[in-house]
């Protein structure tokens, strides 16, 4: 370390001994960074175990057998993924379209109501989510397609797509907004219409902004615990069609929990499957971070 | 003339997924309100002993205040930090990555976290200590991004003029700067309840039980919730989910109303601070 950045660190320091108030709010900033790291810590600790007998089984078995002591996670990371495209192919296209419907079509006065009912179907909590898929998606998807039990991979990302719209059309809208009124006034001066503005000047720079929000839905999709839990079935295979349950890694988590003692082989595999999901989630929010900044230079 | 009957179509289309969105809010509004016949005056004040809610509505409401009490003044002392005082070099880039990646952390991963770290590390058991801490942690990125951006419109002249008397720059931040974002604070507060009061996965392990023999005397007793309620009784007891109708509606009052109040409040104050127009 060169002494000049040492001087840069020790005056740093040296900075907040004057001023006790600073030392506070720095610590309240920097816990967030200290969570993340206490949760990393403690989700891999609990999972070592299972990771260090059976190792990138558990990302790639196929069987989860208690007697059998096999803890193969890869049905229920299929399921994740499965369960997380379904949904994204039906909310990229009405959340994109609704956020550049908000933000530039919609006169002024409607577009803060629209959002926020927007903002209220995001905050619906997910246990209600899984409710109403119980109670109107789970019996329409059965007797539409003909099955036995309506809990299936499709009722799952029906509902979680409409999770996940909110999302898209929040972060994307914000987005679209932000692009100078310069620009577009530009556009329309040279005699574009409105809708090749938005073609020619708005979609363009805004494209990292939406790609960004798409990935941020895939972060909470792939994430979403209860609601999937409540409507995809929980069966632990891997199957190639949508009408078929399928179990997800958070979906398992929680209904597994409750029945492994803690320090099993069975509550560390668990915890291996968590450390997934938050590597998982951890790149990804990380990746659309950087799709933004990008972005904004750009811009 | 044909190019803006074209342009008429394309936003017409456009405007089907804005319409698809509205159905489905008021859809679910409409199915949930098929069920308020369940509800009445005595479920809601009678003991779950006897087959009413009343511990699980309190329960819910200690959860989401004890949390908010927490990441309040944490998330708040975070964004003055961030907007008032972080040196723009990479630690600061670093905290804000950190603040994103909390707020996507899926809740079934933060209720592990909190099941290892509250409820055994710290020996705070199954209890309403622990789901405080957990929760706390999902309200805590609300709470700064709202703050921070309720902060920053506060015109500087205002720090500058306190300042200028001779405040030192906490004294200064403190009495001109978070007072005029106050209003946009406690919005953002608000809205992080609206997020947890529902909240089922980081709950799960942590603080809740399906039936407790009346309300907690200490925080370090479990807690029965509303949400916690629907969600056993339909995937771990099998039971329809009209059997918990009375109790899905308060939630989703509960939920939309602390959304409502906070979306309220948001256009209220920004029709009533001058300086932001």
């Amino acid at each position: 370390m060169s002494s000049k950045r040492l001087n840069k660190i020790s005056s740093f320091f040296l900075n907040l001994k004057s001023q006790p108030m600073e030392i506070v709010l720095f610590l309240c900033a920097s816990f967030s960074i200290i969570i993340l790291f206490l949760m990393l810590f403690f989700v891999a600790r609990e999972g070592a175990l299972a990771f260090s007998r059976f190792g990138s089984d558990l990302l790639f078995g196929m069987r989860w057998n208690l007697e059998s002591e096999l803890f193969g996670g890869f049905p229920l990371l299929y399921g994740s993924i499965m369960v997380t495209f379904g949904a994204l192919i039906i909310a990229i296209p009405i959340g994109v379209c609704t956020a550049i419907f908000v933000s530039e079509v919609l006169p002024f006065h409607i577009r803060d109501p629209i959002k926020s009912i927007i903002e209220l179907l995001a905050s619906i909590p997910s246990v209600i989510y899984g409710f109403i898929g119980l109670l109107l998606v789970v019996p329409f998807v059965s007797s539409f397609f003909g099955l036995v039990s309506g809990q299936t991979a499709l009722t799952a990302s029906l509902i979680l797509s409409l999770m996940t719209i909110p999302t898209i059309v929040s972060v994307s809208g914000e987005i679209i907004s932000a692009v100078p009124k310069d620009y577009k006034e530009a556009a329309l001066g040279l005699g574009a219409t409105k809708w090749e503005t938005i073609k020619t000047v708005v979609l363009p720079i805004s494209k990292s902004g939406i790609l960004a929000s798409i990935m941020l839905g895939f972060g909470r999709a792939i994430g979403e615990t209860i609601a999937v839990s409540m409507v995809a079935g929980n069966q632990a295979h891997a199957p190639l069609s949508y009408l078929e349950a399928v179990y997800t890694i958070p979906a398992f988590i929680a209904t597994h929990m409750g029945e492994a003692p803690v320090g099993s082989m069975e509550y560390s595999a668990l915890f291996g499957l968590g450390l997934i999901l938050l590597i998982i989630t951890f790149i990804v929010n990380t990746l659309a971070d950087i799709v933004v900044k990008r972005g904004a230079q750009h811009g | 003339m044909g190019s803006q009957t074209k342009e008429r179509i394309l936003f017409f289309a456009l405007g089907v997924p804005v319409v698809i969105c509205l159905l489905a809010f008021f859809w679910i509004a409409a199915t949930l309100f098929t069920g308020v016949g369940t509800l009445s005056p005595e479920f809601l004040t009678t003991s779950a002993l006897k087959g009413g809610a009343l511990e699980m509505i309190v329960g819910t409401i200690y959860l989401f205040l004890g949390a908010a009490a927490i990441a309040g003044p944490i998330g708040v002392f975070a964004a003055i930090y961030l907007v008032e005082y972080a040196p723009s070099g990479k630690f600061t880039r670093i905290i804000d990555q950190a603040i994103n990646n909390l707020a996507g952390v899926p809740s079934i991963i933060i209720g592990l976290f909190g099941f290892t770290l509250f409820s055994r590390q710290l020996g705070f058991g199954i209890s309403l200590m622990a789901g405080w801490l957990t929760l706390a942690l999902m309200i805590l990125p609300i709470v700064i991004r709202g703050s921070e951006e309720a902060i920053r419109i506060v015109p500087k002249s205002f720090k500058q003029a306190a300042l200028a008397l001779g405040a030192t720059k906490w004294k200064a931040i403190s009495l001109t700067t978070l007072i005029a974002a106050a209003p946009g604070i406690v919005t953002s507060v608000i809205l992080g309840i609206a997020r947890v009061a529902g909240e089922t996965a980081a709950i799960l392990f942590t603080s809740c039980v399906i039936i407790t023999r009346g309300l907690p005397s200490s925080p370090l007793e479990p807690v029965m919730a509303l949400s916690f309620n629907i969600y056993v009784r339909i995937v771990a007891q099998g039971e329809p989910p009209e059997s918990v109708f009375g109790i899905a509606l308060i939630l989703f009052f509960i939920v939309v109303a602390f959304s409502l109040i906070a979306i309220i409040l948001r256009v209220y104050y920004r029709r009533k601070q001058p300086w932001l127009h």
